[in-house]
């Protein structure tokens, strides 16, 4: 049930933007595409949506085929990364549009319209023109104004792509709570893992035209299904010739069972965190160990200095290839 | 701002309200003094003249057909080649700014040879009941196709910058084409169109070449009020050529200022 994507693929040219997807999106669920751009997250998205035709593949929403309706018939709702507000409407009449073209009475659709302000904390600004709003303020508009029509999948391309660091943070724990609310199917597009993580039931995660991995963001990050998931999905260093998450490296200045010996060759500070670069004694690159500050001072290690590396058993390292 | 030094800055002003003065301002005021020379007489002569209020009936006439055809033309001609890519569109787009460089008289000749009597298309019409040349069709047809470009240059370049973000939200909202075009499309571009009109509208107002060749200019029936200006200036009846010209120029002033007066609003917006 919910969204059913079979065979999907498509091209530009001679660019494969998508090749031969098949996914099965849960209802209800809040479900990230993650991937580079160029990786093909968008151009599905916006298949789903009917605003781009699949070459070849069926989409199929709630048990509908929707290969071939337009975007106006599938009742899905779409959030653009540069929110695409009526620019010549106030607030309220960008919610209104989906229910005025629906033709629905007027009463409900200011109870509606009320109700869906008050969703995105935006009732103070009914009467605004998009204009006097911040991007975020902007972007939760747009999102209210998806969810008007009541749509059987919430689709957000970049959602938060344009906003700054701060405000995308508060947004996207915001989107959550929402989700939490509203139960409708989400799905959303995102380049950033820390988001997806953060956010999703589940990631799918795309690249080249291709899914790479499907999953919770617990599988995807303690069992990535290759390279790519797990570089993408966080930072990766490789150790004794297997690849691993530098924080599930731990550092001692004695010599243990498993340990691989090294020499630091910087310490730097970044705010709260010390970043240990240590040349191992074994054939490959530098190794950086992130630590709390205060560990870093306990060890009492400093440049030059002999330390052992040992991979932590919690991660499940992949062989580097 | 760059800081030009004062002597420089004096001299260009000057050079520049000079030119404007030479140009347009005199001529033009020297129209209205003329046509007041004698108080309200020049006026009241040209308004009681039977040819000149044909005339100017005449150019109302064509005015609004010119500008209504244009409109719808122009608009959908802009979203063509803007929205949608097809073969030939460069060729198109090229094609809709030729009236801006082809002298009217030519273009006034081009469509005798198609439209006349004695021509295919023109004969058929004939036999149909539709007289083209020597008569308001014809006149309609030259005017339309001088301010064809106006509209559409003022519309192409908004609806660019605009983009089709909105259009797609408004689809995905569940508008149909007709409804995401009225409630998104238009309002969007109005100012563009509005402009456009005006421009349009003051060409039409004007056009003199094209109309003059297809027209055929006869007094009462196919006379516009330009070429009624030429025709009684060469006649020596200047007070009432006066008294026209003087008219033509209001209705140019009027559009120009309508236009200055609504845009502040939409910029304070």
């Amino acid at each position: 049930m919910s969204i059913e994507i079979a065979g999907v693929g498509k091209h530009f040219g001679d660019f494969v933007a998508l090749d031969d997807i098949n996914l099965t999106i849960p209802s209800g669920q809040l479900t990230a595409l993650l991937g580079p751009s160029g990786g093909g997250k968008s151009t599905l998205l916006r298949i789903i949506a009917g605003l781009e035709s699949a070459d070849s593949g069926t989409v199929t929403i709630e048990g509908v085929d929707a290969t071939g309706l337009p975007p106006q018939r599938r009742n899905v709702g779409f959030v653009f990364q540069h929110y695409a507000v009526f620019k010549h409407m106030t607030v309220a009449k960008n919610v209104a549009f989906g229910l005025e073209i629906r033709k629905r009475p007027k009463q409900e659709v200011r109870r509606r319209v009320d109700e869906l302000l008050d969703l995105v904390h935006l009732r103070q600004f009914a009467d605004r023109l998009p204009s006097q709003l911040s991007g975020g303020q902007r972007q939760r508009m747009a999102l209210a104004r998806a969810l008007a029509v009541e749509p059987k999948v919430l689709l957000l391309d970049e959602p938060f792509g344009a906003l700054d660091a701060k405000v995308r943070k508060e947004l996207r724990e915001w989107l959550r709570r929402l989700h939490d609310e509203v139960h409708v199917t989400t799905v959303f597009v995102t380049h950033d893992q820390e988001e997806a993580l953060e956010v999703a039931d589940t990631i799918v995660v795309l690249n080249e035209g291709r899914i790479e991995q499907i999953g919770s963001p617990d599988e995807l990050y303690d069992a990535p299904a290759n390279h790519f998931v797990m570089s993408f999905l966080g930072e990766v260093s490789t150790l004794d010739g297997r690849l691993i998450r530098p924080h599930d490296i731990a550092i001692h200045t004695v010599p243990g069972p498993g340990t691989i010996p090294g020499v630091l060759v910087r310490s730097q500070r970044v705010g709260f965190e010390v970043r240990l670069t240590v040349r191992p004694v074994t054939p490959g690159p530098d190794v950086t160990v992130p630590l709390t500050k205060t560990f870093a001072d306990t060890l009492g290690v400093r440049e030059g200095s002999q330390v052992w590396l040992e991979p932590s058993a919690a991660g499940a390292p992949l062989v580097a290839s | 701002m760059i800081r030009e030094p004062r002597p420089l800055k004096l001299a260009l002003r000057w050079l520049v309200i000079g030119y404007l003065i030479l140009l347009v301002l005199w001529p033009v005021s020297l129209v209205v003094t003329n046509t007041f020379a004698d108080g309200l007489t020049n006026l009241k002569t040209a308004f009681t003249s039977p040819a000149v209020l044909s005339a100017l009936r005449l150019t109302a006439k064509v005015t609004i057909w010119a500008v209504v055809l244009n409109l719808v033309f122009g608009v959908g001609v802009s979203l063509l080649l803007v929205r949608y890519d097809f073969w030939g569109k460069r060729v198109l787009s090229t094609l809709v700014d030729l009236p801006l460089s082809v002298s009217p008289v030519v273009v006034g000749l081009a469509l005798m040879l198609v439209y006349r009597r004695d021509s295919a298309i023109g004969g058929a019409l004939y036999d149909l009941g539709y007289q083209i040349i020597f008569a308001t069709p014809g006149i309609i047809a030259a005017t339309v196709f001088v301010a064809l470009p106006l509209v559409i240059r003022e519309v192409v370049p908004v609806l660019i910058e605009v983009g089709d973000d909105q259009e797609q939200a408004a689809r995905s909202l569940g508008g149909s084409g007709w409804q995401v075009f009225w409630r998104v499309t238009l309002p969007s571009i109005r100012w563009a169109v509005v402009y456009g009109v005006v421009l349009a509208l003051a060409r039409s107002l004007g056009e003199f070449g094209a109309v003059k060749v297809v027209s055929g200019n006869i007094s009462l029936r196919t006379q516009t009020a330009t070429l009624a200006v030429e025709e009684t200036y060469a006649n020596f009846q200047q007070g009432t050529a006066y008294a026209v010209a003087f008219l033509l120029t209001v209705a140019a002033v009027a559009c120009i200022t309508a236009v200055s007066l609504l845009r502040p609003r939409e910029d304070a917006s």
